[in-house]
């Protein structure tokens, strides 16, 4: 056991960044011990293989223990750290065991305990990974009402890093996709109908009684996303100049822009991003990847250029610098939004919508 | 509305319209034209007056961002401001020349290295770095008139990143970058002539005025070092670079080398003086300069080829360059008149082909007092005039053509007008949307706040024919100049967050280092707290302390206040500022943010303990 324990340390000492910002911050810092057996307690013994271990019950595996760092270390929580997690799932992909290890998030400063973060935690042993899980389908916010942040993100490091390393053991099986495409540089001219009928922007339309509102024509949000890289779609979308500067913005390291507008007083937006720099409302999934927007990826629009386009209340360009996000394959755009119940009580909602680039706007990948 | 009706006031203003058309590309047939003359002047009978007057809006809604980034001057405050333009809004403060105790401008030794203890400012013309003969949104350069210093601003940041002190000159006035290719040099003028060197070696000329000279001096506007002077027996007052990186051209008022008001006016006529940067070049190389207060100074006196004369009415004040680069306005000031000089015409004046005065090729009377010009774009001048407190918006075509009067719309503006700038006038892409009049007077458009009132900028929407006010804006001392430059020239420059290797000094571990009588406090300071809790320092120790802000949420910056040290100033996210001073107080004084940043923003403090 002592053996093993060391393993853990150095792997967490491996991790820590380059400069040490030193806790004085501690008081708020929450680390806490562990051992991989408190995520898979069916096994007795483990295996260290490359950002996982095997777990075994004698001499038959029964699942993989991971910390999110390896996997998922870009994602951070409304303190600006990881949220680091330990996470256990059986050899079917069933979650065994979940345990934060490490986190630096205030929400006991907002009135709310170290408990009710374990418990929104404890909600995902049994889950399967193969399972749709959204904050707001799946996963409650009970728990932890108020800090979405910290909510959103937590569940993008628990399923991300879950799936990714599933993916990486063998246990899951990549989804077989298409040929690879790539973005093409053709441009015309296309108004806001055709990139609407063309399917290159998709819609979310939610109605007021939707979210626990009186019911009315309007809907409470009309919302419109689309990837503009291809010219053809983001040219005619922003205008040349703001889709040169998204372009210039993603530099050399290359990148994707996501394009999302609405109209109606709901805001996908929200304020999280506000304060904790992270937009809480929405992100994308792609496979076992999750995608989430900061305040420095944002770029605010108030109107969409394409002929024919209707005004809009909020709009935004968001840049995606990870390179694990292929603009060729679908991917999923999640919106999480607040719901009222009764007079004072809330919960959140999610809604999700598929989008792939069509063809016409993709080549074959060289 | 019948024929009989025009009178000939009425009829010049309909040809002003027309030929800002044909301007535009759009000839028409004389008989056409009278024809179309009618229809504008129903037209503005009717209910399209609006329209054809601009109507735009100045409102920027919640959610909505401005097209333009102003830049302003902030005179003796020494501050240069951005505001959002049309809402007008002020969005930043930028401490060039001055103290800023909210920011620690002026306290944190970075800022001090700047200043080096003067931080007495008069900041008059902001101009922006251009390529190709636009902004390229990458530096701000201001001039100092009081205590002769030229600073740079850095625009993805939008601070002070380097000043300049010029030896030579006084009351350092018009500044201006090189236009084209690109801003490699930036020209800035002496109003006050005075003895050159003006120190102790020099004391036998403190009071002989005709061993009294003016400079225009080049400065590298990358090392922000001093390339060269020029010397003159003239003072020079504002200055332009043209669009093909040949010429800076400077108004002279005091050729009379005057010293009292009499003996500047005169004369009756002053100069407009051209220097050629390739000759000026070439006599650098030649090495054709003495080195006067470690400056090479080239003689630029008459008889120099260096500079070419060309005579213009008394007592001129600004000079523009128009966005096509065919043509140089000289306000007159003293003179009711402008005068337009073809800078085509200077190359054969400084070949000897033309005599100088050949270059002004029209002398419009635009109005009493006339300071600055400005340029919609759309061959159009709009000049401000300060006697008849008028905007006057004339064709510069018809002037050249000889009209004595090519006015189009005089708009009064009853405030004591002094620079007007137009949207992007001051690059070839002039856009001609909005116009700001910077009005020295205020008094009755706001509420009364006492004996020192505020300035009073007005907006005016320049589309339409006449020019409109839309908008009374007051502003803080003094604003003396303004650019206008369009949103996406700028936006994609600036950052949210600094780089930490910026400063060679990040902290990236707290640590207190004790070494003899000083104490250097490295500490990072991370929402809601700093790296340490308390620090102890003995009575009489010299402390610095290093603070670099961790935190890489955009807009999360903090702030260092010392309680009883005089000591403020504010850390932006992965920025770093230090500040040093002796420890005389004994006691327990609290550090605290003064900046706000996070629900524990209030306990974000630390014990400095000055231990007896």
């Amino acid at each position: 056991m002592t053996g093993l324990f060391s393993v853990v340390v150095s792997l967490v000492l491996v991790l820590v960044f380059s400069y040490d910002v030193r806790a004085e911050g501690s008081f708020l810092e929450h680390r806490y011990p562990y051992t991989p057996n408190e995520a898979l307690p069916g096994a007795d013994r483990f295996v260290k293989k490359q950002g996982y271990w095997e777990g075994y019950k004698g001499n038959k595996m029964v699942g993989v223990v991971l910390l999110s760092k390896d996997w998922t270390p870009n994602l951070v929580g409304y303190a600006g750290k990881h949220l680091e997690t330990l996470i256990g799932m059986d050899t079917a992909g069933n979650l065994t065991g979940v345990k934060v290890v490490f986190h630096a998030e205030p929400i006991v400063m907002i009135g709310l305990k170290e408990d009710n973060y374990k418990t929104f935690i404890r909600q995902y042993v049994g889950k399967s990974i193969k399972e749709k899980l959204a904050v707001g389908s799946g996963i409650s916010m009970d728990a932890i009402t108020g800090a979405t942040v910290t909510a959103v993100v937590q569940n993008s490091i628990v399923l991300g890093s879950a799936r990714r390393a599933a993916l990486k053991s063998g246990m899951l099986q990549a989804r077989k996709t298409e040929a690879p495409r790539q973005v093409s540089q053709a441009f015309t001219a296309q108004s806001w109908k055709e990139l609407l009928d063309k399917g290159a922007v998709q819609r979310i339309t939610i109605k007021p009684e939707t979210v626990g509102l009186k019911a009315e024509a309007q809907p409470y949000l009309d919302l419109y996303f689309a990837l503009a890289d291809p010219p053809a779609v983001g040219r005619n979308l922003l205008g040349a100049n703001a889709y040169e500067q998204a372009k210039a913005a993603l530099g050399k390291r290359g990148g994707s822009i996501l394009v999302v507008v609405s109209s109606g007083p709901g805001s996908f937006k929200g304020t999280g991003f506000v304060r904790g720099g992270i937009f809480d409302r929405f992100h994308l999934e792609q496979e076992a990847k999750s995608f989430i927007f900061r305040d420095v990826d944002y770029t605010l629009i108030s109107e969409i250029k394409a002929a024919g386009a209707p005004p809009i209340r909020e709009g935004g360009i968001f840049l995606i610098h990870n390179k694990d996000f292929d603009p060729g394959d679908r991917f999923a755009f999640n919106l999480v939004l607040p719901v009222r119940v009764g007079t004072t009580s809330k919960e959140v909602k999610s809604f999700e919508q598929t989008y792939r680039l069509p063809d016409a706007y993709m080549e074959k990948a060289k | 509305m019948s024929k009989k009706r025009f009178n000939r006031r009425d009829f010049l203003k309909t040809l002003g319209i027309t030929g800002a058309a044909a301007g535009a590309g759009l000839v028409l047939p004389r008989t056409i034209l009278s024809e179309h003359a009618q229809k504008q002047i129903f037209e503005a009978s009717t209910a399209h007056a609006a329209e054809k007057n601009g109507g735009q809006s100045y409102e920027i809604k919640p959610g909505e961002l401005d097209p333009y980034y102003g830049f302003w001057s902030g005179g003796h405050s020494g501050e240069v401001r951005i505001l959002g333009v049309p809402s007008m809004r002020q969005l930043h403060r930028i401490p060039v020349f001055c103290m800023d105790v909210g920011s620690g401008y002026g306290i944190t030794n970075e800022s001090k290295k700047l200043l080096k203890g003067t931080f007495v400012g008069d900041t008059h013309h902001v101009h922006g770095s251009y390529v190709n003969g636009t902004y390229d949104g990458k530096w701000l350069f201001v001039n100092d008139k009081g205590n002769n210093r030229v600073a740079r601003i850095r625009m993805d940041y939008m601070e002070t990143d380097a000043i300049v002190s010029i030896p030579n000159a006084q009351g350092l006035h018009g500044t201006f970058p090189q236009r084209y290719p690109k801003t490699e040099w930036v020209v800035t003028n002496t109003e006050f002539q005075i003895p050159v060197p003006n120190d102790a070696s020099n004391a036998a000329n403190f009071n002989k005025p005709q061993n009294y000279y003016g400079m225009h001096t080049i400065i590298d506007a990358a090392t922000m070092g001093i390339v060269c002077q020029i010397m003159l027996d003239e003072n020079v007052d504002l200055t332009a670079c043209d669009y093909q990186g040949k010429y800076s051209m400077s108004t002279s008022y005091n050729p009379e080398k005057g010293v009292t008001l009499a003996e500047y006016l005169a004369f009756d006529t002053d100069f407009l003086i051209v220097f050629h940067w390739e000759r000026i070049r070439a006599a650098l190389k030649a090495g054709k300069y003495k080195t006067i207060s470690g400056i090479r100074v080239l003689d630029g006196r008459k008889g120099s080829d260096l500079t070419l004369r060309i005579p213009v009415p008394k007592n001129p004040h600004g000079i523009n360059i128009s966005p096509d680069g065919k043509y140089g306005v000289c306000s007159g000031k003293v003179s009711p008149t402008c005068s337009v000089v073809e800078l085509a015409k200077i190359d054969e004046a400084f070949a000897g082909k033309i005599k100088p005065e050949k270059c002004v090729v029209a002398q419009p009377e635009i109005g009493l007092g006339p300071l600055h010009t400005t340029f919609d774009g759309r061959g159009n001048a709009i000049t401000s005039v300060f006697i008849d407190s008028t905007n006057v918006k004339w064709n510069i075509d018809r002037a050249v053509k000889g009209e004595k009067k090519p006015h189009v719309h005089v708009l009064d503006i009853s405030y004591q007008v002094g620079h007007i700038m137009a949207t992007m006038a001051e690059t070839k892409e002039a856009d001609g949307k909005w116009l700001v009049s910077l009005n020295k007077i205020s008094k009755d458009r706001f509420l009364n706040v006492g004996p020192l009132k505020p300035e009073n900028e007005q907006l005016i929407d320049l589309t339409g024919e006449k020019l409109v006010i839309v908008k009374d804006e007051p502003a803080y001392i003094e604003p003396h100049d303004v650019i206008m430059v369009r949103r996406d020239l700028v936006e994609p420059k600036v950052k949210h967050r600094y780089n930490m290797s910026d400063h060679p000094m990040a902290v990236h571990k707290n640590e207190i280092i004790r070494k003899g009588n000083d104490v250097i406090v490295r500490m990072t300071a991370n929402a809601p707290v700093y790296g340490f809790q308390e620090v102890k320092v003995k009575k009489g120790n010299k402390v610095t302390f290093y603070v670099t802000n961790h935190d890489e949420i955009t807009d999360l910056s903090h702030g260092f206040n010392i309680s009883n040290y005089n000591v403020n100033f504010v850390v932006s996210p992965y920025q770093t500022k230090s500040v040093t001073f002796t420890a005389d107080k004994p006691g327990v004084h609290w550090i605290y943010c003064t900046n706000f940043c996070h629900a524990l923003h209030l306990e974000m403090r630390m014990r400095l303990i000055v231990e007896v």
